[in-house]
């Protein structure tokens, strides 16, 4: 492991707890399997093309974030800004009792090197048209049939069948 | 007596009194109505049409110090551009801001192969040489340092002096070349401010929901100093020149850049008042700042970003100052320039130095008057040049002759009359 742990919890001596000495150059914080999930969402006002939006937990901060995606992710950051969305506490139940919709911190990535992201197309539009010979196709056909059996003649131009010889 | 009133079958009309009016024109006659045009109180959009209209002419008819009062009256939520931004690719932004397209290098009149230093023979370079490294020696070598400077203030207590030095000793020598030097004016930290509109969006929210509204937009700047003329700067090319040119489209809103939006006074200023008679500009010279020198863009992974830097700064300041002298001269945004306005300005952190040219073709940029014009701003800008490597036991080491030259060539331009 490249790192050194900070603090030896499970030392079996009984000796004081040990403290990594700082020295200038060492990272002053180490974390191991941080315990933070980030949530890459689709931007809801258009965004840049080098600006990937994410939601982050509240304790995250610009330079973890940062750290976070270069070294797990391998993604070259530029900037990082953030902000944290107030979840509204208008809403009400049924027993007239406010209900409170949950905080978030969204963070804005900007990529360096020229990279840039979409968000992709999650739902896309699926061919309706049924199979050959299937049921639904026979089911979609003979319904067509019925509802062209219901209309008027087109020649009558929309005039109601009360009227005529 | 109806016989008598009986008329006749055939009417005769008595002769013509006055024969000699048979053959003139009947008298224009003056319409009797006023010209029908929509009103000016009614509430609707033909009348606030016309409420524009009216203003239009009002400050078409009045003089240039009304005319900058009337434009600049208005006070509205507005984006602050900082010419020395932190924000990523602000130089693409900027072009769209400012409708400038950008050409790498300079212009034909400074290249390498055209004639070197007009008016400058050997002898008088060397003495400009020698200047130079009297200058860089006085700053860097024989000023006793007193204590460190503190952090985030080394550029402006160590380099900022030596660039303030180097702009006056070098233009009061090369006064007795260039008349125009010698009736210029060399402000130290001047102000220089500029207000304009460009783009517009529709308000999303409040009172004025769905109305279209145009983005603001203002510039203060502060350069290190700025020489300012009595004569204009003769164009790098000529107007028609810039229909070519490619401006950047970005389709984003500006507050995306990140830019934040204030409300105060809207300013425009070329460093003195609208009296003054050196009204034209010359050239600007900025010190790159701490904060974007280029061993901390370095050490944070940046590097690309220093020539990003320096460009959008050079864009954003040449544009205020050729605008503010527009705006002296009368012109603005519904009466476009006749002429284009030229300025010069070199940005250095004391070792690099980056030159840039700017030529003001058009200030007609809000979306009415955008419309239909094909003018484009242009900005010539070169990479950073080192001019010295060191200094070591009291000689500069390394001095590059050709930043000198380039740096002499800007102060001696001049109209050829």
């Amino acid at each position: 492991m490249p790192y050194l742990q900070i603090f030896l919890r499970n030392s079996v001596s009984s000796s004081p707890l040990r403290h990594s000495v700082y020295q200038l150059g060492n990272p002053q914080l180490r974390i191991f399997r941080p315990n933070w999930y980030l949530t890459l969402v689709r931007p809801g006002k258009e965004q840049p093309p080098d600006t990937v939006q994410f939601r982050i937990p509240m304790e995250m901060t610009k330079y973890d974030i940062k750290n976070y995606l270069e070294k797990i992710y391998n993604i070259p950051v530029g900037a990082v800004r953030t902000r944290i969305q107030f979840g509204s506490n208008k809403k009400t139940n049924h027993l007239n009792q406010k209900v409170k919709m949950p905080d978030y911190k969204v963070a804005y990535v900007q990529m360096a090197q020229g990279q840039t992201f979409t968000f992709p197309n999650i739902f896309p539009e699926k061919d309706q048209t049924p199979a050959e010979g299937s049921m639904e196709e026979m089911q979609n056909k003979f319904m067509e049939d019925e509802k062209q059996r219901q209309k008027l003649d087109p020649r009558r131009g929309g005039v109601t069948e009360w009227f005529g010889l | 007596m109806a016989a008598r009133m009986r008329l006749p079958l055939q009417r005769v009309f008595p002769p013509l009194r006055n024969q000699k009016l048979v053959h003139t024109e009947a008298a224009a006659k003056e319409p009797a109505y006023p010209p029908v045009v929509a009103s000016l109180t009614a509430k609707s959009k033909s009348a606030r049409l016309r409420q524009i209209q009216e203003h239009v002419a009002k400050i078409r008819a009045a003089p240039v110090d009304e005319k900058l009062s009337l434009i600049t009256r208005i006070q509205r939520l507005k984006f602050i551009v900082y010419p020395q931004t932190f924000a990523r690719n602000a130089d693409t932004w900027y072009q769209h801001f400012t409708k400038t397209a950008y050409v790498p290098g300079l212009p034909e009149k400074f290249a390498p192969a055209s004639t070197a230093a007009p008016g400058l023979d050997d002898a008088a370079f060397a003495d400009v040489r020698a200047l130079v490294t009297r200058v860089i020696l006085q700053e860097h070598w024989h000023k006793a340092k007193k204590r460190p400077p503190f952090t985030f203030r080394r550029q402006e207590m160590l380099v900022g002096p030596f660039l303030r030095n180097l702009v006056a000793e070098l233009t009061h020598s090369l006064s007795t070349f260039s008349p125009l030097l010698r009736f210029s004016s060399l402000d130290i930290s001047p102000q220089v401010n500029f207000y304009w509109r460009r783009g517009k969006r529709i308000i999303p929210k409040g009172h004025r929901k769905g109305r279209p509204e145009p983005h603001r937009f203002q510039i203060d700047d502060q350069p290190l100093s700025q020489i300012r003329i009595t004569q204009q700067l003769p164009q790098f090319t000529p107007l028609e020149a810039s229909y070519a040119a490619e401006v950047p489209e970005v389709p984003y809103a500006p507050n995306l850049m990140p830019l934040f939006r204030r409300q105060y006074a809207n300013h425009i200023f070329t460093g003195a008042k609208l009296p003054d008679p050196a009204c034209y500009g010359h050239t600007q010279f900025h010190l790159v700042p701490d904060r974007y020198h280029r061993n901390r863009l370095a050490r944070m992974g940046q590097s690309d970003q220093v020539e990003v830097f320096l460009r959008a700064n050079a864009m954003a300041s040449l544009f205020a100052w050729t605008g503010a002298q527009a705006m002296y001269q009368g012109f603005w945004n519904f009466e476009d320039v006749a002429r284009p306005f030229v300025s010069q300005a070199v940005i250095s952190d004391g070792h690099f130095f980056s030159f840039f040219c700017y030529q003001l073709n058009t200030v007609a940029l809000s979306v009415e008057t955008d419309a239909g014009n094909p003018r484009k701003n242009l900005l010539w800008g070169t990479e950073s040049l080192r001019l010295y490597e060191g200094v070591q036991d009291g000689e500069v080491v390394g001095l590059n002759d050709d930043v000198i030259r380039l740096l002499v060539q800007f102060l001696l331009n001049q109209p050829s009359s």
